[in-house]
């Protein structure tokens, strides 16, 4: 081997050696604030504009995707759908001025909004389906949230293996967003279990994970640091973007 | 010996900047592709139209990774499809952690890079197409037809089938061709390709996205164009050291660049 390579070969074993806990120290280390940072340019640049597309209903995924936390499974849920979700409210509570507690049938009563749009997940993969449900801003004008309030918090009925929370959250812009809505119909049948029965947000201009399923309670808060882990969402708490525009 | 100015300091800055952009877009790109390790020709994801995927099965001697190019399923265990989880082991992923960053599966800090230096390459690349403009220097770059009509003779050259290497500026004839497609239309379109996935973008400029024929097409496309990259990137290389390393890197760092027999004197 002539010394040229040799030197070459011994300087590419170094570089991969330590190139594992190079990669972590500047992930994890003091750099991490930069990495961070780029997500309030992305919000500032791309914030909420636009539609997103609505597709033809030959589009459609007719088997679709199930990738969440696990569905609850536990007594009181079961019951509830047992009971085709006629016990089931939706608290909308927080800073508003008038806290509601809306069944399916009030939801239903309130106007829905029928669309078929792409749901694309943070992983890389598409599909498309029809969700039919009440706009946000339909729910939240009838709680009539107060000056404090910039955002929109959901609780969830989900959680992980420890038993944390799924949640999510949106600013109001968004929240305002014709296209978002509570879906309560997806592919012309109400939401099943795995779908995120009775009712899940649905906001095709964000990626999948702020669409948060099984939603039992939105809260209107001033800020998002007291709620969870502080980041805004249960994915957020966990290094992802609160800002899934992009 | 004839010395001369080479290179503005615009173009070396931009030059190890995107060298840096392009590493850490190239490796945090692996990390967000393994998430979902395969590419549709499609808007949404359809496995009727896909046109590669990496995958993993047991066998009777052991865990085995595939890599499916267009159908055609090629065993590529311990690289592709089942390879270094960046714990000492091995486990299903397409892209070996050795590869990506953050070395072990990290969806949402792989964006975190990746995103941050879209934003690098993307400000650099501004930034020196003005100061290059400002400056004169773009002038050296921009390719001109009678670049087109030298390119054959050069390629002989290079083919040693031709002595002397024809007239040229700055850059040799090939070498402007290349730079051209990588600064202006690589770049441009890795941007597109990679602002056409976000689902804010799409609903803000809803042109883009069905331009490259979907969301996955875009997807798809955003790959080709790394590899692509990278074929750039081992031809550079080779070149780099076979034209005179220390003179090419000096020039780069300092600006200063010894006239050698390949370079063709002239207007």
């Amino acid at each position: 081997m002539n010394r040229g390579l040799f030197v070459a070969t011994s300087l590419s074993a170094i570089g991969l050696a330590g190139c594992a806990s190079v990669k972590r120290t500047l992930t994890d280390g003091p750099f991490r604030d930069v990495l961070l940072s780029t997500e309030k340019l992305n919000r500032a640049v791309i914030g909420t504009h636009g539609l997103a597309r609505e597709y033809a209903p030959s589009d459609i995924d007719h088997t679709f995707r199930v990738n969440s936390l696990d569905t609850p499974s536990d007594d009181a849920y079961t019951s509830m759908a047992l009971d085709g979700f006629r016990r089931y409210r939706l608290a909308v509570d927080g800073r508003v001025e008038r806290a509601q507690q809306l069944s399916l049938a009030e939801l239903r009563a309130a106007g829905t909004r029928t669309q078929i749009t792409r749901h694309d997940c943070v992983e890389g993969w598409s599909q498309i389906g029809e969700w039919a449900g009440v706009p946000l801003a339909t729910v939240l004008a009838m709680a009539r949230p107060t000056r404090d309030a910039r955002f929109c918090v959901f609780h969830c009925l989900d959680s992980d293996q420890s038993g944390t929370r799924y949640y999510e959250s949106l600013d109001l812009t968004q929240a305002a967003h014709p296209q978002t809505i509570l879906a309560l119909d997806l592919n012309g049948k109400p939401l099943d279990a795995d779908h995120g029965a009775p009712v899940r947000l649905k906001i095709p201009t964000q990626l999948g994970y702020k669409s948060a399923k099984w939603v039992q309670r939105i809260e209107l808060v001033a800020a998002l640091k007291p709620i969870g882990g502080g980041n805004g969402g249960y994915w957020e708490d966990q290094g992802y973007e609160w800002y899934a525009g992009i | 010996m004839k010395i001369i100015y080479r290179h503005h300091v615009a173009a070396r800055l931009a030059h190890w900047i995107w060298a840096l952009a392009i590493l850490v877009l190239v490796m945090s790109g692996l990390q967000i592709f393994n998430a979902a390790p395969y590419l549709d020709a499609s808007d949404k994801s359809d496995p009727a139209r896909r046109v590669l995927a990496f995958d993993a099965e047991r066998t009777a001697t052991g865990p085995a990774g595939y890599t499916v190019v267009f159908g055609r399923r090629v065993r590529t265990t311990h690289v592709l499809g089942y390879a270094d989880d960046g714990f000492g082991a091995e486990g299903v992923r397409a892209f070996p952690a050795w590869l990506t960053l953050p070395g072990p599966q990290d969806l949402a800090d792989g964006r975190r890079w990746h995103l941050l230096f879209a934003w690098v390459l993307f400000v650099s690349w501004v930034a020196y197409l003005l100061a290059a403009a400002a400056h004169g220097t773009l002038r050296d770059l921009v390719l001109r037809p009678r670049d087109v009509a030298r390119a054959g003779p050069m390629l002989l050259y290079y083919l040693r089938v031709r002595r002397e290497p024809p007239a040229h500026g700055t850059y040799n004839p090939l070498q402007k061709i290349t730079y051209n497609v990588v600064v202006f239309v690589f770049f441009p379109l890795l941007m597109l390709t990679g602002l056409a996935l976000s689902p804010g973008i799409d609903a803000a400029a809803p042109w883009l996205t069905p331009l490259l024929g979907g969301r996955q097409f875009a997807r798809t496309w955003h790959f080709t164009l790394m590899v692509l990259l990278i074929g750039y990137f081992a031809t550079h290389l080779a070149l780099v050291v076979s034209t005179g390393f220390l003179n090419n890197m000096r020039s780069m760092v300092t600006g200063w660049y010894v006239l050698g027999r390949h370079d063709g004197v002239g207007p």
